[in-house]
């Protein structure tokens, strides 16, 4: 009698993954019976290159952790650092970091839903929603200076203003990306090729997703409500009006469209920021003292909550510095999203998690 | 692949969105990020930009004859984080526009910014000091401009005949 079950490797490197990652899947003609992850290819070390430099370099450092949350590892690394030192940030820094957190969001998410159109092979939205992402793009490096690293924080507030000539151009690309947004929903939403691959698989439940402790757009769409902008608000978002996307379906289908949802929510936050972002300093002048202790700070970053601790011991060097990435706590999940899925839907599951491995190895 | 149609033939029609780079040169904000540029006329020598530097791309060394020091900004380590601009308290450091960094691998330890930055001379000894460009006196050293630019010795000194001068020390008598 034939064999009808075998072992499938998928990765490290591997056509349909982003980045690297193994997964050991038993197989069953078509059906995937169980997934073992494997981790760690993609380690850097940055932990203890973190340990060897001092506060100011390590905000460069963290910022390179992962190109699309970019901005989520500097801020969080900063409001760690600001907590250890009772730094108050001007309230003018605290608008700005929102901004520049809000348009990362913006461009990440569209970015993951971009590839999950190339990963059913329907390559012309994928390039458009590229195209579309191109609108935050250019606002980036308009703005801010680069596409990806925008360079914004700095502990003790931000490096560069939002003044009149950066405003109008910002508003004007949110101006364009607005329409062209709701458009490319729509096409999510209602077109056949999306609709047949990705509705109904990788999925979720509720209780699963309590049970694996999702984080981000993951455990909002299977019915967690669990957004820490509002959970547990810093900077700005108390002030802000903005409603937390959820969704009760789990599937790849509904976190692709729940992260649009967010995005279109984004723009309405970057606008309430530039209308409402009084005027004043953009970060304390003062070279911050950091006294010795441990510190920790969290933010929502794109794919959900990150984490940073500090301990210092009262040196220009953090003693220690570690973080915890939203990825950690979604791939987990994974085995139970992967369980009895078709062999060719396993790229599409696994990116539905916008799964970040180089933050997540470091 | 309906809803997308309108999209598909809009963009047809709207033709390549890409720059035809190199044959036209590429948009580039004015704002951007690009190739380190050092002005030694500014530079007092501080050492900021180095100490904040997380690339290790700024050098500072003392040169041959002790009469200054060499400034080197590697631009292959450089990863235009800005952070030295930044903190430059004199403006001597920037971040220009200019992101064509591509070179011939025989230029690969040529490429990057060496200034020799002379000492200043204490105004009253003439003992080497960090320099003191008319910029930065108009700037940092506008609170006592005369003392701006002593060397730390005489500076100490003009500070205690100062003190002295105003107050008087008076010998106390033992009872």
């Amino acid at each position: 009698m034939p064999s009808t079950t075998y072992t499938l490797p998928i990765g490290p490197l591997h056509v349909a993954l982003e980045e690297p990652m193994y997964f050991d899947i038993q197989v069953e003609g078509e059906t995937v019976r169980s997934v073992e992850l494997s981790a760690g290819h993609v380690h850097r070390g940055m932990e203890a290159l973190a340990m060897q430099r001092n506060y100011f370099q390590n905000v460069t450092l963290v910022e390179r952790v992962c190109s699309l949350c970019s901005n989520s590892h500097p801020a969080t690394y900063c409001m760690a650092v600001e907590n250890l030192s009772g730094l108050i940030v001007p309230e003018r820094a605290r608008y700005l970091r929102v901004i520049a957190d809000e348009v990362k969001r913006i461009a990440s998410h569209l970015f993951n839903v971009g590839i999950m159109a190339h990963l059913t092979g329907f390559d012309s939205l994928f390039m458009h929603a590229m195209e579309v992402r191109e609108i935050m793009q250019d606002a980036k490096e308009g703005v801010y200076g680069n596409r990806m690293n925008l360079g914004q924080c700095i502990i003790g507030g931000c490096r560069r203003d939002i003044d009149d000539s950066t405003a109008p151009f910002l508003l004007g690309q949110l101006e364009l990306l607005k329409p062209q947004l709701h458009e490319l929903y729509g096409v999510f939403e209602r077109d056949p090729l999306i609709r047949t691959r990705t509705q109904g698989i990788g999925l979720l439940s509720h209780a699963e997703a309590r049970r694996h402790a999702v984080v981000g757009p993951v455990a909002r769409a299977s019915g967690v409500a669990y957004d820490l902008r509002r959970k547990a608000p810093y900077a700005v978002y108390p002030d802000l009006d903005f409603e937390v996307q959820t969704d009760t379906k789990g599937d790849v289908h509904s976190r692709a469209l729940l992260r649009l949802r967010e995005a279109v929510e984004s723009v309405k936050i970057v606008e309430q920021c530039l209308r409402q972002m009084p005027g004043g300093p953009i970060n304390t002048r003062e070279v911050p003292v950091i006294p010795p202790g441990e510190a920790v700070a969290r933010s929502e970053a794109p794919r959900g909550e990150v984490f940073y601790y500090v301990r210092s011991d009262g040196t220009d060097t953090p003693q220690r510095l570690k973080w915890r990435v939203p990825t950690y706590m979604n791939w987990e999940a994974l085995q139970v999203m992967l369980a009895n899925c078709q062999v060719a839907d396993i790229a599409l599951i696994v990116n539905s998690i916008d799964p970040c491995i180089s933050c997540t190895e470091r | 692949m309906l809803p997308f149609l309108k999209i598909m033939l809009r963009n047809l029609l709207l033709g390549p969105s890409t720059d035809p780079f190199p044959f036209a040169p590429a948009k580039t904000h004015k704002n951007f990020r690009g190739c380190a540029e050092h002005d030694p006329e500014k530079c007092i020598l501080c050492g900021i930009c180095r100490h904040v530097c997380a690339a290790g791309a700024i050098q500072i060394h003392p040169s041959e004859d002790g009469s200054g020091m060499q400034y080197l900004l590697w631009h292959n380590s450089c990863v235009f984080c800005g952070m030295c601009a930044h903190y430059c308290p004199t403006g001597a450091l920037t971040m220009s526009d200019n992101w064509h960094l591509a070179h011939s691998g025989a230029e690969m330890f040529s490429n990057c910014i060496s200034d020799f930055i002379p000492f200043g001379a204490c105004a009253q000894c003439g003992a080497k000091i960090q320099p003191r460009p008319q910029t930065i006196i108009d700037t940092l050293g506008a609170r006592s401009p005369d003392r701006f630019l002593l060397c730390p010795q005489c500076k100490r000194q003009g500070i205690v005949q100062n003190v002295a001068q105003a107050r008087p020390t008076r010998r106390q008598e033992n009872p």
